[in-house]
């Protein structure tokens, strides 16, 4: 099968996304799918069809989305919609958006460097009850998550409120 | 001009600390949350006012003594909307800043008589982004449904308008560009947005006719 001449291929865009919270690993598929049903959901399935929305990369906590040129508005939209992904809680924060997907990596490593990396603080510490530990430390923000359970509650906290504790 | 998420549950309704919260705000573009049973304070360059919100189990006069006691406290009241009666009721109340939850009401809750005393007393109506983010198919059709017809009165009577995230967690905050992308979903346009986005400002200094004062 021999590819399209360029003119005759269709454009594209893609769009930056950071997943939220931090440190949480999302597999590329289940991603897509998760898009596409918020997609679908708010727009209907032709305006689902027209978006034409892919995931085609997660390096980390970013993801690239892709969507046919003219169609962004209706894809950043449908994004924020997205709060969960393959059983976990997450929100999707529009970045950029590019008509290559190599400008869009290149933004992701200025935006990697503007996170201070703080030294995660290994204690223990008890919120409502229960004992957490803490999974993400960034800056003054910190997250909390219960210790030794799946799907335990995660708490969003920030180093004074540890202090508090 | 302050940018303002109308209400945001922190902990213990939430699972994120209001400061938290304040971080993540400044981070989205707002200058300021009205924080729901949090008392006043500032943090990492945001303004988090107190709020109450009086949920629709409460009778009339359960409606009157918080409102009473909010005001001495100086806090923002949200009050939920329920039927057409109960509206007005708490419409022309003095007192509550904001009706919330018009989009869990049936069609007849909130009609042109109750956006018209809305106008008059300057009590802002809540669009909660809550519902358009997490519901979906027939619960969010209904959403939609409830916040087109109250276009059409705003429009007509031009009643105050605030705009919330209700959100519980960090996760579920939206940034200042997110709200109004999912506002032009129910057909507010970027100027009512920014209206609506900075009317807490007016919260603070209601507009009244000017009354001379011998």
């Amino acid at each position: 099968m021999t590819s399209r001449p360029p003119t005759l291929r269709e454009k594209r865009r893609y769009v930056l996304v950071r997943i939220d919270p931090a440190g949480i690993v999302l597999d590329a598929k289940e991603l897509y799918y998760a898009v596409n049903d918020a997609v679908a959901s708010l727009w209907g399935d032709a305006a689902a069809a027209r978006v034409h929305a892919a995931v085609v990369a997660v390096e980390g906590e970013f993801a690239v989305v892709r969507c046919r040129r003219g169609t962004e508005r209706e894809l950043a939209i449908a994004l924020i919609t997205v709060t969960s992904c393959n059983g976990e809680r997450i929100a999707l924060r529009t970045l950029a958006t590019s008509g290559t997907i190599e400008s869009l990596k290149e933004l992701i490593g200025p935006h990697q460097e503007n996170i201070p990396a703080s030294p995660l603080q290994p204690e223990e510490y008890t919120v409502d009850g229960r004992t957490v530990v803490v999974s993400h430390c960034s800056g003054q923000k910190v997250d909390v998550i219960e210790k030794g359970f799946k799907n335990a509650t995660r708490f969003f906290l920030t180093t004074e409120d540890l202090e508090d504790i | 001009m302050k940018i303002t998420d109308a209400c945001v549950h922190p902990r213990p309704s939430g699972d994120s600390s209001v400061r938290r919260m304040a971080l993540e705000a400044h981070e989205l573009g707002f200058d300021s949350l009205i924080a729901i049973d949090t008392p006043a304070c500032e943090y990492g360059g945001v303004e988090v006012f107190s709020g109450v919100e009086i949920p629709l189990a409460l009778t009339q006069q359960e409606v009157t003594s918080t409102v009473k006691h909010s005001r001495e406290t100086g806090a923002f009241v949200l009050v939920q909307a329920g039927d057409n009666g109960r509206n007005r009721m708490v419409l022309g109340m003095r007192g509550v800043h904001v009706l919330a939850g018009i989009h869990d009401t049936d069609r007849y809750a909130f009609d042109h008589v109750t956006a018209k005393m809305a106008a008059d007393n300057g009590v802002a109506i809540d669009i909660s982004l809550a519902p358009l983010i997490s519901e979906r198919e027939v619960p969010r059709q209904r959403v939609l449904d409830r916040y087109y017809d109250l276009m059409l009165l705003y429009r007509r009577f031009e009643f105050p308008l605030v705009i919330s995230s209700h959100a519980r967690s960090v996760l579920e905050m939206r940034s200042v560009r997110e709200f109004s992308a999912l506002a032009s979903v129910i057909g507010l346009d970027i100027p009512d947005v920014e209206k609506a986005l900075a009317y807490t400002g007016g919260i603070q200094s209601p507009h009244s006719p000017v009354r001379v004062i011998q």
